[in-house]
């Protein structure tokens, strides 16, 4: 991205036009090798999904949801294996009642929660991720690019340390 | 009220010698506040009062860190608990943070404690001589004279909206049991009243309002449920979870991080609000996701002393989600 | 940190539709990447050679790929850098292929995109560190849980690889559902002939030791090293010294016990030795029908043992073994039919179950062999078999096929024939479902050898007429109802789960389904382990399954077992929480909801307590990170550090 002011309509456009920033957290076992099996049978998607692997959507914490929003991220996307067929048996049955949950406190707190959206892809689902990509990456196209909670247009969102490593050694 | 200081007496008088500490209220700098007071003997006994001035909730001395060393977690205490104070204590009984055995419950009905902030507004006050609570007037004293404010102008927001004003868990209830102020269709119309607003309406609201946070974290030191505050990943570095800088989004997600660590347990006490230094309605946040426990989940915090807080278990048939 | 990038072309698969000498360009300039560059095919044998050169020359302390999905060369990189020198967990992957370069052919976009991925891959891995698995001895010994077919297969493929086995069952005598059966199908062998020289072998082997009369009372520790405690049901006979004569059995007055072997048809002493071929071949007291029990008087068994070994007295006793693996062979039991209210819900004596026919044509049966009406004891001239009751039929909760049903209807049909060659059998079914090896054979030999009438339709009805059934049903293929006067009628029921293999499953924390079968880790590719590490299945408690497959997957287990007992250490799994003791509040959360009970307390000095992971029952799935509230207990390799830099990447 440019230094220039994101929060001018020449900017914003600019940013549309690059695609918007959309942050996928998929579970190793299903979603993100129904991912893969998408990527396999050629199934094409908007560009905007970054994706990032977690073991399982019970390492969701709802906390990452929110931060990724309140910090500017254009949509977030949560999938996981369908209630019952987790790999680690009830990660996905925690995660839905903390995403749902969630979701209901996005839009009291005035983030729009249709730039939240959680799936539950099996890792042979190739079209049905083509389907759930793509219907969400048009829906947070229609809601443009995410301004996140600033106050004022221009105020930095982001976080100062992004590229300092920070190496705290780890207990034995 | 006297007669209830009186019981109180009486009965803390007799079960103070098996206890360690009896923790309750004594008069403050002025009337129209009181102040937290730990009794070890009983010639401070007469120190103690009850009433609609006693607002702090007391159950955090039970278990926040300063107060408590792991030898202490042996020790037999009394507590005085308003209703609200009482679901706090089922809360630290369900988390397993306090054992029933070692308390000494001293329940008492309340009708609502008086928010001095909330007089202050209405009539600045200056050298209060006086104040007391006589039917729903509250009659202050002070250098100008004397005011008679009307009770519902200047309780607490939170006593507003009281679904439990009678103690839920207690060994000796002080006084009669008393009734809710509110009807239970009326209890979230706080919550509603914003989620009414159009979503451009609500972010300039809370633009506003946390705006003025400083990330003092008196809410979070104040909830007796904030037992990590000393390890609250608001403030750590290592996970990296927030900065320091005082931004808007840093003050959202400072919020939002303690609002959903306690979805599922908040019992709605108040304290986080009483004692926000910049009158931020922060438990509005902690309400709306009560709201959404009580609707998706069937669930309400600090009743049940063996119930799981929802989040922290699941239902395989879960449906509707 | 020096971190060095390389950006995979993959032939033309990735560089096609993504510029990655761009990308590449784009690496060099993020902060600690000291190295980036493009190749052709990384994952090669001169690809891997040029990550470990490169990692050499310029000093590398982590290496980032951006080319296929993790989900297949991940291993094969993490082996690469290792030879290089660095821990494998010093590498991160970034999907550029599957992710990007496959589903779409925007240019500016994919490299975007692309250098997006490369970016969030670098900020993960300056959070990265070396992770070093540990090793952990393995105990050689194995428990098995059940002592049907499946189990004594599995117990006897294991003793005969030279371990330890002990096989626990909770009857008084194994042999399971296979030794109520009189003939097995397709060969028509005699079932407790076959079965029995096996378990006898199970008594016999010395590597062997059997728990029969005993449950499972609790299952603590991990693959390697599980502590079970066993509890050993009173029997009231002391077993060390009971020769099984029989003598007890023969003078007990108690006389009328529903004798459970043969399913409630005929009647057993209150004590009794199960049937003859039982292993153990010792007695046991029902103390539900002994007089000494419910009337305080009797003793008769005990003035008259030889052996003395009556002991009222007897306790439950809790017996503690330790075991490196766990075979779970709990079996089936039958769907009750007395659901089926069109059927009689049980209240008919000539409506019986499958297995009370098979018992029935057993010659250690209630009947000696000969083929009886259960109400009078007269010989049935009609019988008719109805298929599915209590498969097929989500109306009962049993949408599934018990599988072995059509088999048994035409086994059982074919013996009534050879038992009463004056009888007529009729067999009311759906389809017919003979998969195996000689199946379809066989059950077209029912038909056209052994006169079996089949009739395609339901039975809608069964109702006595005088002293016969009437069984109303329609015949599809004629398209007319159908009326059949039988003297008996035989229900197919179904199989389901065990009783109680949904407390036994939570004991061994394995999964089951809807109906109380237990999960498998994959239908197809892992159909006898279970997602608990040391933890396998055999047999009907996996899923219903005929004997063959029962046989088969015992010895499948048993082949896995070896497989992991092959070495003195497992290696444990590095991917594992771990807690940060300073910052724990021993607020018990991530002991809750940890869903392997990987997670324990942990006493310091002064009575402080905090949580401890056990990094060999941890399975990595990092609920504990996602619901502690102060996050010091984090999933290794998987960090709130390391996703929160991905996503930091992704911020405006």
């Amino acid at each position: 991205m440019t230094d220039s002011n994101p929060y001018s309509t020449a900017a914003t456009a600019e940013a549309a036009e690059q695609g918007l920033k959309i942050l996928g957290f998929l579970c190793n076992w299903c979603s993100y090798g129904g991912a893969d099996t998408a990527g396999v049978c050629r199934f094409r998607q908007p560009t905007d999904l970054r994706i990032v692997r977690i073991p399982c959507t019970g390492r969701m914490d709802p906390l990452f949801v929110a931060k990724s929003l309140i910090y500017g991220v254009d949509g977030v996307l949560v999938s996981g294996c369908h209630p019952k067929d987790c790999h680690y048996a009830v990660g996905n049955l925690h995660a839905r009642r903390r995403l749902e949950v969630l979701k209901s406190f996005l839009s009291f707190m005035s983030i729009d929660a249709r730039r939240f959206h959680y799936a539950w892809v099996s890792a042979s689902e190739g079209q049905r991720w083509q389907q759930v990509v793509t219907e969400f990456s048009e829906q947070i196209h229609r809601l443009g690019p995410n301004l996140g909670v600033r106050k004022q247009p221009g105020e930095n969102l982001k976080p100062l340390d992004g590229q300092k490593q920070i190496t705290i050694p780890c207990p034995a | 009220m006297e007669t209830d200081t009186m019981q109180l007496h009486k009965l803390v008088d007799e079960a103070l010698p098996e206890l360690d500490t009896m923790i309750g209220w004594a008069a403050s700098y002025d009337p129209l506040r009181t102040t937290p007071i730990f009794i070890r003997e009983a010639k401070s006994i007469p120190r103690l009062i009850w009433s609609p001035f006693c607002a702090q909730n007391l159950t955090g001395y039970l278990v926040k860190p300063p107060a408590l060393k792991p030898a202490d977690k042996h020790k037999r205490i009394g507590i005085c608990v308003k209703g609200c104070d009482s679901r706090s204590l089922v809360a630290l009984i369900q988390e397993k943070f306090v054992t029933r055995d070692r308390l000494r419950i001293f329940g008492i009905p309340c009708r609502g404690t008086v928010d001095w902030r909330q007089v202050m507004r209405q009539v600045p006050l200056s050298h209060v001589r006086s104040a007391k609570v006589e039917d729903n007037l509250l009659i202050v004293d002070d250098a100008g004279g004397t005011h008679k404010l009307n009770l519902e102008d200047v309780l607490a927001r939170k006593c507003l909206r009281c679904r439990y004003p009678n103690p839920v868990v207690y060994d000796a209830l002080i006084g009669e049991p008393t009734v809710s102020r509110i009807t239970p269709e009326d209890i979230y119309r706080d919550v509603e009243a914003l989620e009414k607003r159009p979503l451009e309406e609500r972010l300039a609201f809370w633009q506003s309002e946390l705006d003025r946070c400083m990330r003092c974290y008196a809410c979070r030191n104040a909830c007796p449920l904030c037992v990590c505050q000393e390890r609250c990943i608001a403030e750590t570095r290592d996970p990296k979870w927030l900065t320091q800088r005082m931004g808007i989004p840093e003050k959202f997600l400072f919020h939002f991080i303690h609002a959903i660590h306690l979805a599922g347990r908040c019992t709605e006490c108040g304290e986080c609000e009483r004692v926000c230094p910049m009158e931020i309605p922060v438990a509005l946040m902690k309400e709306k996701l009560n709201k959404i426990m009580e609707e998706m989940l069937g669930y309400v915090a600090g009743l049940d002393p063996t119930a799981i807080p929802p989040l922290l278990t699941f239902n395989p048939s879960e449906t509707g989600i | 940190m020096r971190i060095g990038v390389f950006v995979c072309q993959c032939g033309t698969n990735i560089a096609g539709t993504v510029d990655t000498e761009a990308v590449a360009g784009e690496a060099l300039t993020f902060a600690d990447v000291a190295y980036a560059t493009s190749y052709m095919y990384t994952c090669s044998e001169p690809g891997q050679q040029e990550i470990q050169r490169a990692v050499r020359e310029h000093n590398l302390q982590g290496v980032v790929v951006a080319a296929c999905s993790p989900r297949m060369h991940e291993p094969t990189f993490r082996r690469a850098v290792a030879k290089a020198g660095l821990n494998r967990y010093m590498f991160e992957m970034a999907n550029i292929r599957e992710h990007v370069s496959w589903i779409g052919n925007d240019r500016a976009a994919n490299t975007r995109k692309a250098v997006d991925l490369v970016r969030m891959a670098v900020a993960k891995l300056r959070f990265n560190q070396p992770l070093i698995p540990l090793k952990m001895p393995v105990n050689k010994r194995v428990l098995v849980i059940g002592g049907g077919v499946a189990g004594i297969q599995a117990a006897l493929d294991c003793a005969e690889g030279e371990l330890d086995v002990v096989m626990v069952e909770r009857r008084p005598s194994i042999g399971g559902k296979m030794a109520q059966l009189d003939k097995t199908f397709p060969t028509i062998d005699c079932s407790s002939c076959i079965l029995g020289p096996k378990m006898v072998d199970v008594s016999q082997k010395e590597n062997i030791t059997l728990y029969a009369a005993s449950e499972i009372e609790s299952i603590n520790g991990y693959i390697g090293n599980f502590t079970v405690q066993i509890r050993k049901k009173a029997t009231y006979v002391d077993w060390e010294t009971c020769t099984g004569c029989g003598l007890c059995m023969e003078k007990c007055p108690s006389a009328k016990v529903p004798d459970a072997f043969n399913e409630g048809l005929g009647a057993i002493k209150a004590i009794n030795i199960p049937f003859p071929q039982a292993i153990p071949r010792k007695a046991g007291i029902d103390p539900l029908h002994c007089r000494h029990f419910t009337r305080g008087k009797c003793g008769v068994c005990s003035k008259i043992c030889p052996a003395k070994a009556i002991n009222f007295d007897m306790q439950d006793a809790i017996v503690t073994e330790e075991v490196g693996a766990i075979i779970v062979a709990t079996g089936y039991d039958l769907f009750d039919h007395s659901t089926y209210g069109e059927y009689g819900a049980g209240r008919y004596p000539d409506v019986i179950s499958g297995l009370q026919y098979e018992r029935i044509l057993s010659a250690s049966g209630p009947f000696g062999g000969h083929i009886r009406r259960p109400s009078d004891g007269s010989e049935p001239k009609d019988i008719v078999f109805i298929a599915c009751v209590g498969s097929r039929d989500p109306s009962v909760g049993r949408p599934y096929c018990s599988g072995v049903c059509c088999m048994y209807i035409a086994k059982q049909a074919i013996l009534t024939r050879d038992h009463l060659p004056e009888s007529n059998s009729y067999v009311f079914y759906m389809d017919i479902r003979a998969p195996g090896k000689n199946y379809d054979e066989f059950v077209r030999r029912a038909q056209e050898e052994y006169g079996v009438q089949y009739i395609r339709g339901r039975v809608g009805k069964v109702y006595p007429r005088g002293n016969r059934m009437v069984v109303q049903g329609a015949d599809t293929l004629l398209g007319v109802q159908v009326e059949v006067e039988a003297d008996l009628v035989v229900l197919a029921t179904g199989i389901e789960a065990s009783a109680g293999a949904s407390d036994l499953a939570e004991k061994l924390r394995i999964s089951y389904d809807q109906y109380g079968f237990y999960m498998e880790s994959h239908p197809k590719l892992r159909p006898v382990e279970t997602n608990t590490a040391g933890v396998y299945l055999a047999g009907a408690c996996q899923g219903p399954k005929d004997i063959p497959s029962s046989v088969a997957q015992g010895s499948a287990a048993a082949a896995k077992v070896q497989a992991l007992f092959a070495r003195d250490t497992i290696e444990t799994n590095p991917q594992v929480a771990l807690v940060n003791e300073r910052a724990c509040i021993a607020c018990a959360k991530c002991i809750q909801v940890c869903p392997f009970g990987a997670i324990k307390w942990k006493e310091l000095r002064g009575d402080i307590l905090k949580a401890e992971v056990l990094p060999t029952v941890c399975q990595g799935c990092g609920l504990c990170n996602a619901t502690c509230p102060s996050k010091a207990i984090q999933l290794q390799h998987s960090t709130d550090n390391q996703i929160l830099a991905a996503v930091n990447e992704l911020c405006a």
